[in-house]
Parts: C-alpha cells; structure tokens; sequence
C-alpha cells in the first residue's frame, strides 16, 4: 500500500487521536516541568455572614489573587525541573524510612501506598481473570447446546453492567449490615465489618473486579475454542493424551493469541483502577494510582487544584504503564515483523 | 424567647400576603443558573422557572464547573448557587458582581441578615443556614435518665451508657467518612479547643495542645462508632438513625426533616435536636455555621443583571418558603421554625456562638490537606503527634504550589 | 472413530463438577442485579432494611397495600419465560425474514426496538388490568403477598423526566458507535494491509494513549471547552461555538478515547481476512478504496458488530466524560444517576436512583440477548488475535 493511500485510509483516526489524546498528553508533560500560580496580595477583608437573626462580621487578613486590568487573576508560569515528581514521590521520606530500617513507613507516602495497591491489584487480578474467564469458558463449551445461549446471556451481564452502579450493588451486599454480611455474621457468630479494615476491602475490590472482567475473558476464549482444531485434538487423543494435557498442549496453545490479548488489555484497565475507589469507598485504606491524580485534580472548595502534581503524577502512572506493557508489546512486534504485509 | 418572636413574626407576615402568585412578572431574558442539586436548590429554582425563560442546572459537578463557568465570557451562567465555602473561588476571580443596586432596586422585601457584605459591598444574597449539631433520640435518653448532652465529654459519657445499657446498635454516629467530611470533623474541633489552623504569615499552626487535645475528642469517638464508621458520610448516618440503630449523632441541620419522613424512618417524632455540643465548656459549640445563596455573574449584560436578579428574587420570595417551610432552615422573610430547627437555632444563637465555616484559599489547602492525613490516624497507622507534622507537611507542600507560601 | 468419541465423552464426575461450577457462576454474575432490581419496587424502609427476607417480602410496601398475590407471581413469571423463550428463538428468525440482507443490522435494532415496546405493553399494560380484574374475584389467592411498588419507577421517568436523559444518552451513544466505527474500520483497513513500521509505531502509540488514564485528558478539556467561543472567535468569527454542553463535542471526545481499543480489534479482524480478496479486485482494476468498499465491506460486518458493541458499551456506560462536559440538558443518564448520589441525599433519592439503574440496565439486556450470536461469531471470526 503506498504511503499517501494508507494516510488517506488512517488519516481522520490519527487526526482525532492527536487532537483529544496526543495534545493534552505533551500539554500534561509540560505541566509536570512547570507551576503556575496566581500572584497573591495580603488585604484586610471585612466579611458579614448571617447568623440566625443577626449578622456577624469579621475582619480578617485574607491572602487572595491579584486581578489584572482584563478582569483575569495574574498568574505567573515558573519552570521547576522535577520538583513536581519530587512533591508527588517524596523521595527524601523514602530514603529516610529504608535507613532506619522501617520499610512500613514508606506505604504512608501516598505515591506508594497508591502503586503498592495498584500493582498488586493488577497482578493478583489478572490470573484471577484469565483463569476464570478460561474456565467459564470451559464449562460453557461442555454445557449442553440448549443451554448455551441463555448461560452466555447471563454471564455477560457482570460485564455490560454499568460500573458505576455494579460496584454500588455490590458495596451495599456487604456495607454494614447488608445481606450478605448479615449471612456471613449468621454462620460464623461474630460480627463483621466489611468496610473497617483494609485487607477486607481490597479483598471486595479484587472480587468486584474480577466479577466484572471475568465475562470479557470468557467470551473472547469461548470464542477462540470454537476454532479449536479437531483434527490436533483427535490426534492428541490417538497420542494417549489425557484431558489435562490436551487441554495444556493443544487448548492453551491456540489460546495463546487471545490469552496474550486479554493480558494486554487487562493490564491498562486495571493499572487506572479509579472506579473501585470510589465505589467502595476505599480511601481511608487503599488508594489507587489514578485515585490520586484525580484528588490532584479536584478542586476543594476554594477552587484550589493541584495541576502540577496532578500532572506529575499522571507521567508516572504513564511509565509504569509502559514498563507493563513490554512483555506483550514484544510479542506483536514479533507477530508484526512475522505476519502480514 | 427567640423561637416566640420568630413564629410571631412568620405569623404576621403569613396574613400579609394574599393570595398565591406563581410570579410577579413576566422575565423575557434567556436566564441560566447553576447549583447544587439538594432539596432546598430544588424549591428555589422551580420558583424561578415559574417566570418563564429560566434555564436551572442542578449539577453534582458544579464546584468544578462554576468558576470556570463563570469566567468565561460571556458567562455560560447567570445565576449561581454557592454556599460559602464555593464562593470563595468566585470572589478570588472577581467574576461576580456587586449587588447594592439591585438589591436597592428589586430586594426590599430581603432581611439585612441575607445580605453577604465582603467590605461593605453585597455580593451575595443568602436564602438558608445550615450546621451540624446534635440530634439524639429522645426515648433512649430519657429511658436512662441522661440530661440532654452539651459537651463531648457528656456525648461520650453518655454514649458508654447507652453502650452499656445495650440499647442501641451504634450509640454515636458520625459523618467520618475520609476525605471532606472527616476533614470537616476537625475544622469544628480544633476551633473548638481554642485551638488555629494558620499563623498570621500563613504558615501552619495545627501542631499545638489544642491539636493534640482536638485528635484525642475525635479518636474517642471511635469507640462508640460504627467500625466503618470512615466510610459514614452523612447519608449512611442518617439511614442509620432512621432504621432506629443510631442513639445520637452530630448531623447536618438539612438532614433533619428525614428522621420525621413517614416512608423512610422508623423513629419517626423520636428524634430531638440540640445545640451542637461544646469541645470545653464555657467554650463556643465545636461546630461551622454555613449559608446558602445565591450570585450573578460579572461577565454578563447589565439588563440580563437585572432580570436574573429579579428572577433570583423571586425564586427567595415568601411563597416559596411557606410552601417548603421543612426543607431548610431558611433566613427569608415568612419562615416559621419548627421544632425540628431548635438545635440549629440554639447552635447559632449560642454564647459565644458557633465561627462561620473559615472560607479562604488556604483553608480550602488545609481542608483537603486535613482530609488525606487523618485517617491514618484513625485506623491507627500513625500516631497523633505524627499525623500533625504530616497535615503540615502536606499543607506547606499545597500552599507553595498554589502561591499561598513562598 | 467410536474411539475418539468415547474418549472425548466425560466421566460423570466432571460433567457435573462442570456444571455445577457452571449453575455457581451464573448465580453469582446474575445476583446483584436481580438483589438490585428487587430493592428498586420496594418502599425505601424495605429496600435497605438489614434482614433479606424484609427486602424480598416488603413487609412495609405490603402494609401500605400495595403488591403481588400468588397468581399475578404465577401468571407473570410464565409470561416473563415464554417472552424471553420467544426472543431467543423466534425473534431472529423474523428479523432475518423481514430485513434484507444489506440491512440486516438495522433490522436488529428495530426488532429490538418493536420487542422491546410490545413487551412493555403487554407486561405493563395489559397483564395488570387482566390481573386486577382477576385478583378481585378470586378472593384469598388474589390478596397481595409480596410487596410490590411501581413509585420509583414514576418518579423517576414521570417526576424527574428520565426519558429526556434516555434521549440524550440514545444520541451521544449512536452518535458514538457511528462515527467511531466508520472512522475506525477505514485505518483498521489500512493499519492491517500496511506491512510498513509507521503502522507498527501508530498502533503502540495507539496503544500508549489507550493507557492513559482518562480523568487527566478530560479535566484538560474542560477550561477549553467552556472558553473555545472566545478561543476560537478569531478564526469562525461570531459563529464559533462553545462546545461545553454540546453532544457532538462529548461524541468527538468519546470516539478518540475508544479509537485505540476500535483500531486494535479491527486490524486484527482485517487480517483475519485473506489480503488474496481485495488483491484480485485491485487486479480488476480496482483502488484501494473501491477495493475495501465492493470486496471487504460486505465480508466485514460481524467484526464490525462485535467491534461496535463495545464502543456502544463504553459510551453507554460512561459517567466521567459526560458528567463534566455536558450541561444539565443534555444529560445522560449514567451522571443524572450518580446526581441522585450527592452530598444532600435522602433513602428515597437512593432508591429511585437503584430504579434508574435498573431501568438503564434493560436496554442492555435486549442489546445483549439480540446481538449475542453475532459478538460470538464476530469474536470467532478473528476480531481478537492479539
């Protein structure tokens, strides 16, 4: 294919995903290098509020924006070098916690307590999913043919449930007394609380996740099973293979690609993890990578907002995506260096 | 005393007016406004749009939305609801106008209490107040014979009774919930003890007795709260307490007419309200008082001004209050108080009375600031001292990115 | 022969060990749902009340007289089974009869779309005036025995004007699905029948931006979209729009966001399809372009579809893009969902947010039971090879 048609072909892709994604990308990376703050003034402000029935006034130093000529506060742009990722990974706390030997202390910053669950929560969920998915799959292909239909129908909805309120149906199963922890208080005699400690929300949080993904897997490897080659398989059988290995030298195999896939995509899903956080209301204990980009973000009530750390902390959550993501990266370069044309 | 002037007075207006008026004028101007979306912003708003041409937008995303909203030019809004933590962005941009003409011209019917004055000049016009403060069961109180608490030294006294009586599942609730509200849970102790949150150069200044003294009260709690209690916001408590497990919590004054909603609650005339209780005694009640109101934005006509104004006031007008008297505690003229806004009422009329929640740009910095570091304390991770030195960390961290220290 | 078959047979043991995970699994991925969709036809005392049997019986709903007897459960649940029999069975059928082939898609949405009003009408219109008039005569098995309120469900699609949320979502998401699909399968086609290494390079890049996480993009658009009327008055003069609040703007934002994930599995299905097709027609005589219009376009639909369905999934379900960048009017329903969530909440405001919840959940229910089949095949056909 010549160049100038393939441009045609990927042209109004490359232009949208430059405009919306590849733009605010190098904007948000020249943030992370920069500060910019309005240029603020001391005044002697007097403020009336209402009480009940009378005013009650305050005078009061306030720190507060410079406006310009044009109606617009002044703000001044400085280059800081890496101050920002030194705000966002307090290396000096970290050093200081590996010294005297208390590790533990490092998970107090909020960089590293938020990439410790990340992680880990990438990592544990995605077996978790593969497996599932993988089984389900399984059991679905040996139902009966009746059958399939309605239980791929059921097994899809986890997945095309909205997240917003999948993670809410779920949170309220366990919070307080919620059915389910009044059914697990009813067996075991003691009372629980789902939501007091850290280990049991993540827990509900690994659970919701693979819950959700789970179906995803499963479909895309039950479709990969219905182009299981027969012949191999009857072949494998004539070989003496029991079920175990055929399914381990001949089903997982042809599975690769999709198992590859799913890996891939279940990387980049989990490693923003946000919705978990909100949903179960995990901030007290387990915070997540975009969690903490995003509470940069949001103004509190005086309209302050982090950019600068936000920024950076967004750029850090970029390389541990890419580091992630060489494993199967290398594997399309080799597919791409090997397939088509 | 109070409460008997007041009714008089509600009652007086109340034969004022005659009949019901939906608006009093016909608005021809395209007028948009922008707020929150709870009970009381509803009633305003749809007596707004009784003037024909109102557009209102009630946004749970409006404290990201308004200031830049506002700032555009023209504004994408005329009319904004702020309470006075979100007006503070709004008056730091300039992009909110002066009202002493039109108040002159259209507000004669407003009470000199509604009237935000930021130096001598009116740039908002408050329609209701709103607090934390105590609300307890009566039945169980008075079963075991506890006076009404005024400190959190009787709270927690009388909370071990309770506990030990064993007759109810949680004897304290509290809007703990990590993040703002816990946050908001040592805004009203520190003051409480006596104790700032900034030195005059802006630096911080939590690391004192009065900050020790303030994380104790609130880790005593703990022991009478629900173990999930961080992550309680201030729905979860009130369900609580109207399924009948709570004894006694310190609540939002706007939470109060759901303990008496026949389809919700199980305590139903049940639940009493109090001043909010004191961190020492003698001292002012451990609590913020916040209004409600409304601004016009800057970048908009002079005639769009004033027709959003007059629309403004006329969602603010007798009518609406008298038809939503329960929804809030309300400073527009025709309100009658009920009982369930006693303990608002006694918090803000209280000697000394309750601070105004402190809105400044730094205190938005020490909020959030407040809010990511406290749990940990909490659940036990850090120790109280500890937990000082990191909310000033993260605040000196903050405030050297938004300009506030050098 | 017979050998193989009898090896490829399973031991009792596993095929039940199968199935029963199998039963297990279906529980727990339908569970919450099915707990939500009860909680939401209960009174708010019932719905969140601690024991599950209150929750499931309604002793408050059923005090306040409203529910089910024994036979409305009966006579519902064997109409509920045969309409969902049907459309498994005979729905697609019809579909196939009456659409023509190039259309078969849009035939699929408004059987979709026919079955979906015809069943309403039947199940909420028709079945409760035939049971009401029943109930009334048959004395001890017509008296309510399992609390039962449609109130949510009013207030939320009578009082709060859902259906307008409906509309707008139903705009923003087929806008979605159109545009990314249409701009998504032209560089698919390119990106898979290009050998070259700047394809390589766009799909990483591609790949890099899928990772983003999108609460940084969106938080960036927001300043710009509310001042591009001033931004851009010096090149459209007085007719540049501001684009917060616009539809097409959020389609736009949303079709970049889902364009990596959309490339990635159309390139891959594109391979899947013998590069010999499009070669022969070029033979012919034939560009590049009439090549993909006249010999892959008609080869391409289910990948197409699969491919679709998650774009219409992510702009269905989205809350983060929509809830900042449009305006109230033109909200859609997901953000207008969590609106009931806010700071100043009470049980009823819950509970009729659990009943739009539902109520949003039920189109994806007929999206998924109709294009079911063709995600499968679509999937099969190659849409996912890594």
């Amino acid at each position: 294919m010549k160049f100038k048609t393939f441009a045609a072909f990927v042209g109004p892709s490359v232009f949208m995903m430059i405009l919306f994604i590849a733009l605010p990308l190098i904007s948000v990376f020249i943030q992370s290098f920069q500060i910019t703050q309005p240029v603020m003034q001391n005044l002697e402000v007097e403020t009336c509020t209402p009480g009940f029935l009378t005013q009650t006034c305050v005078t009061e130093l306030k720190t507060v924006p410079v406006i310009g000529e044009d109606g617009k506060t002044v703000t001044t742009t400085e280059w800081t070098g890496l101050q920002s990722y030194r705000n966002v990974l307090q290396m000096d706390k970290v050093w200081e916690a590996v010294s005297a030997g208390r590790l533990g202390d490092i998970l107090q910053i909020d960089f590293w307590k938020a990439l410790r669950f990340t992680l880990m929560f990438t990592l544990v969920t995605l077996p978790l999913v593969i497996g599932v998915g993988l089984l389900i799959a399984l059991t679905v292909n040996n139902a009966a043919k009746a059958l399939r239909g309605p239980v791929i129908f059921v097994s899809l909805l986890p997945f095309i449930i909205t997240p917003v309120i999948g993670s809410l149906s779920i949170y309220w199963l366990f919070v307080g007394d919620g059915i389910l922890t009044a059914m697990m208080e009813s067996w075991s005699g003691t009372n629980i609380s789902m939501f007091a400690q850290a280990w049991t929300i993540e827990l509900l949080m690994y659970f919701y996740r693979v819950w959700h993904v789970a179906p995803f897997a499963f479909v895309i490897f039950y479709a990969g099973l219905q182009t299981v080659n027969m012949d191999t398989l009857e072949s494998a059988i004539i070989d003496g293979a029991n079920r175990w290995e055929r399914l381990r030298h001949v089903i997982i195999p042809h599975l690769m690609p999709l198992i590859v896939f799913i890996a891939l995509i279940h990387l980049m899903d989990c490693y923003r993890v946000f919705d978990e956080i909100i949903g179960f209301r995990s901030q007290a204990h387990v915070i997540s990578l975009q969690w903490l980009t995003v509470d940069f973000l949001t103004p509190d009530d005086a309209g302050n907002r982090a950019i600068s750390r936000a920024a950076a902390s967004a750029m850090l959550t970029m390389i541990g995506i890419v580091f992630l993501l060489i494993w199967p990266l290398r594997r399309t370069w080799k597919d791409h260096k090997g397939g088509a044309h | 005393m109070m409460l008997k002037k007041l009714a008089l007075a509600g009652a007086v207006s109340l034969m004022g007016t005659g009949a019901y008026a939906a608006c009093a004028f016909e608005n021809t101007v395209e007028i948009k406004s922008l707020s929150a979306g709870f009970e009381a912003w509803k009633a305003v708003t749809d007596a707004m749009s009784e003037c024909g041409n109102v557009q209102a937008e009630l946004d749970q995303e409006f404290r990201t939305k308004q200031p830049a909203a506002f700032e555009a030019n023209p504004s994408l809004y005329h009319i904004g609801g702020v309470s006075n933590g979100t007006v503070t962005p709004l008056l730091n941009a300039g992009t909110i106008r002066p009202l002493d003409d039109l108040v002159a011209k259209y507000g004669g019917h407003l009470q000199p209490n509604q009237l935000i004055k930021i130096d001598g000049k009116i740039m908002a016009v408050a329609m209701m107040v709103n607090t934390q403060h105590l609300m307890y069961r009566e039945d169980i109180l008075s079963d075991l014979g506890i006076a009404t608490p005024t400190t959190w030294d009787e709270v927690y006294a009388a909370a071990a009774k309770i506990k030990e009586a064993g007759v109810a599942e949680v004897p304290l609730g509290a809007t703990m919930k990590s993040g703002w509200n816990l946050a908001q849970e040592m805004v009203n102790m520190l003051p409480g003890h006596g104790g700032k949150f900034f030195n005059d150069d802006n630096t911080p200044a939590v690391n004192s007795d009065e900050g020790m003294a303030a994380l104790a009260t609130l880790k005593a709690a703990l022991e009478f709260t629900d173990p999930e209690v961080l992550v309680s916001d201030s729905t979860y408590v009130q369900q609580q307490f109207q399924q009948g497990k709570i004894a006694m919590a310190n609540l939002w004054a706007s939470r109060a007419g759901a303990m008496n909603d026949e389809a919700e609650s199980q305590v139903v005339g049940k639940v009493k309200m109090a001043a909010a209780p004191m961190a020492v005694a003698g001292g002012a009640p451990a609590t913020t008082l916040w209004w409600d109101g409304i601004v016009i934005a800057k970048n908009i006509t002079d005639e769009e001004a004033d027709a959003a104004f007059r629309v403004a006031m006329e969602g603010l007008d007798e009518e609406m209050v008298k038809a939503n008297n329960d929804a809030a505690i309300w400073l527009v003229k025709g309100y009658v108080p009920g009982p369930l806004a006693e303990g608002a009422i006694a918090t803000a009329t209280a000697n000394p009375p309750a601070p105004a929640y402190p809105s400044t740009t730094r205190m938005g910095l020490m909020h959030t600031a407040l809010g990511n570091e406290l749990p940990a304390f909490l659940t036990g991770d850090r120790d109280a001292a500890a937990t000082l030195v990191a909310i000033e960390e993260a605040y000196i961290t903050a405030a050297k990115e938004a300009g506030v220290l050098e | 022969m017979s050998s193989v078959s009898r090896a490829l047979r399973q031991p009792f043991g596993l095929r039940f060990a199968s199935g029963a995970f199998l039963a297990f699994w279906c529980l727990l991925a339908a569970f919450p749902i099915v707990w939500i969709a009860v909680m939401s036809i209960k009174s708010p005392r019932d719905a969140f009340a601690s024991s599950p049997w209150d929750v499931i019986v309604g002793p408050a709903t059923l005090a306040r007289g409203e529910g089910l007897s024994i036979l409305d459960i009966v006579l519902g649940l064997v109409v509920l089974y045969f309409a969902i029999r049907w459309a498994f069975t005979r729905l697609p059928g019809l579909v196939m009869q009456y659409s023509p082939p190039s259309l078969i898609v849009l035939g699929w949405l408004v059987g979709a779309a026919v079955y979906a009003l015809v069943f309403l009408l039947v199940f909420f219109g028709l079945l409760p005036l035939i049971l009401g008039a029943l109930n009334s005569v048959l004395g001890p098995l017509g008296e309510p025995v399992l609390g039962l309120t449609t109130q949510h469900y009013v207030a939320v699609w009578g009082e709060n004007e859902f259906y307008r949320n409906f509309l707008n979502s139903l705009f923003v998401t087929a806008g979605v699905v159109t545009v990314s699909l249409t701009v998504g399968t032209l560089a698919g086609y390119g990106l898979a029948r290009s050998g070259s290494d700047l394809a390589f390079w766009l799909l990483i890049a591609a790949l890099v931006f899928r990772a983003l996480p999108h609460s940084v993009l969106v938080a960036g658009y927001l300043p710009w979209f509310i001042n591009s009327a001033e931004i851009l008055r010096p090149i459209f003069g007085d007719l540049s729009p501001t684009l917060y609040g616009q539809p097409w703007a959020v389609i736009a934002v949303m079709v970049s966001i889902n364009q990596p994930f959309t490339i990635w599995m159309l390139r891959s299905f594109f391979q899947n399809i013998p590069s010999e097709l499009d070669e022969a027609a070029r033979v012919d005589g034939c560009s590049h372009f009439q090549a993909f219009r006249r010999v892959i376009m008609p080869v391409m639909w289910p990948g197409v579809i699969t491919t679709g369905l998650f774009a219409f999934l992510l702009a269905y379900n989205d809350f983060l893009v929509t809830s900042l960048l449009l305006d109230a009017q033109n909200q859609t329903m997901v953000p207008a969902i969590a609106g009931y969530f806010n700071r100043e909440t009470t049980t009823t405001d819950q509970v009729e947010a659990v009943a739009a919840a539902v109520s949003i959940t039920a189109p994806l229910f007929l999206l998924v039971m109709v294009f079911q089949r063709q995600i499968v095949s679509g999937l099969t056909a190659g849409a996912v090879k890594g």
